[in-house]
């Protein structure tokens, strides 16, 4: 299929509103056909999940299907990992995801919130996520709300997001007129087609329904910059820990961050003196 | 689905709802008993987060007494498969969790907890 330029965005009225008509219930539309879709892991979310201390919990925010739920598979039942998502409709799929028939734990819930004790997880992730998020604003508190949920000690926390560099192999392109070296994300509109064998049985429509879904595609530097902007918020540092004697410092170190098949990521861990 | 596990970690988050809001009160509830892969690992390296008291009333609301009052020093297995049993294997399918300090109802559908609050709810 030849590269299709995608449609922009304008994000109006108020952004919660906005992704409820946007995204969620979209995603709730489509849950079924696109979880069919979405089974491969990425492999920088599988080796971090693959890291992890035996006896570890963690959120994974905006779950969708929940596909990351039963990884590391070679290690089942040493960590946990609880999923939260706003579309009802996926977590009844994530809740038996996998191919063992083991239940998963998964919660309905935004992204926005912490329903959650302050820093009880180990670890947290948010894979495509937060680019359906309207505004810079609210993709800043989503982010915070990472840094909230795990221990301010030593909690590791993942983020991925869509990027605007799309890799060869994906059958999408940004916006023509784009900037060269663009700092800002664009905001978009990405088509998800239901054909008619798809829909329910009592829709009689004959023609596929086509369902355009928000995103905002990052740019380079975008999402570190959002890390250190939420850090800062919260009070912490953005560098590695220091052999300081100062007490009662907190900070965040990114560990690693970079782009993996269109998209951008980060790592980091917490830490405190 | 809500075990214990993820009970033990949830709490009220209500506008202006900060202090006593957890543990979440069930109530209505319908239990389901679904066996899990014992992994005595996975539950010596969560005891230290549980909130050990909030566990053990909860468990004993649902008709389990089989967990002691104070945490053991002595891991023996006997106590792990307890917990095990407690955290991993009592699915509340249907019924509410209420916050005790604002009275917040999230109610709990088919296994899957609804923590969603109304906008003006939010803090
Ligand atoms: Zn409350």
């Amino acid at each position: 299929m030849a590269p299709r330029t995608l449609q922009s965005a304008t994000v109006e009225g108020d952004p919660g509103v906005y992704e409820d008509q946007n995204v969620h219930m979209i995603y709730e539309e489509i849950a079924s056909h696109f979880s069919s879709t979405r089974y491969k892991p990425w492999p920088i979310i599988a080796d971090f999940l693959a890291s992890l201390t035996t006896g570890w919990v963690g959120l994974d925010s905006g779950t969708g299907n929940g596909k990351y739920l039963p990884l590391p598979a070679d290690r089942p039942g040493e960590v946990w990992t609880i999923g939260l998502d706003r579309s009802k409709n996926l977590l009844d799929i994530a809740r038996r995801a996998g191919s063992t028939g083991i239940v998963r734990e998964v919660v309905v819930g935004n992204v926005l919130d912490n329903p959650w004790r302050p820093g009880i997880f180990d670890y947290a992730i948010s894979i495509a996520t937060i680019h359906h998020l309207a505004t810079h604003e609210r993709r800043c508190s989503a982010v915070k709300r990472l840094l909230e949920s795990v221990s301010p000690n030593q909690g590791r926390v993942l983020i991925y997001v869509w990027a605007i560099e799309q890799d060869e192999l994906s059958k999408r392109k940004v916006v023509e007129d784009q900037d060269p070296t663009p700092t800002i994300g664009k905001d978009v509109v990405v088509p998800w087609v239901l054909s008619t064998q798809q829909t329910a049985v009592t829709e009689k429509c004959a023609t596929p329904r086509v369902y355009n879904r928000y995103y905002h595609m990052f740019a380079k530097g975008e999402l570190v910059g959002l890390v250190n902007e939420a850090a800062r918020e919260l009070g912490l540092q953005v560098e590695p820990k220091a052999e300081s004697t100062t007490k009662n410092i907190r900070g965040v170190e990114v560990v690693q961050d970079g782009w993996e098949r269109s998209n951008y990521y980060v790592e980091l861990k917490l830490w405190q003196t | 689905m809500v075990r214990l596990i993820t009970h033990n970690l949830l709490a009220c988050h209500a506008k202006d709802c900060n202090t006593n809001n957890f543990p979440l009160a069930f109530k209505d509830v319908q239990l389901e008993i679904r066996e899990a892969e014992f992994n005595p690992e996975f539950l010596r390296g969560f005891l230290p987060k549980l909130e050990w008291t909030a566990l053990v009333d909860t468990a004993k609301q649902l008709g389990d007494t089989s967990l002691p009052v104070e945490q053991p020093e002595m891991l023996d297995d006997e106590f792990l498969k307890n917990l095990h049993h407690v955290l991993l294997e009592i699915h509340v399918e249907e019924g509410s969790m209420t916050c005790p300090n604002c009275g917040h109802v999230y109610p709990i559908l088919n296994g899957i907890p609804n923590m969603l609050l109304a906008e003006h709810e939010i803090g």
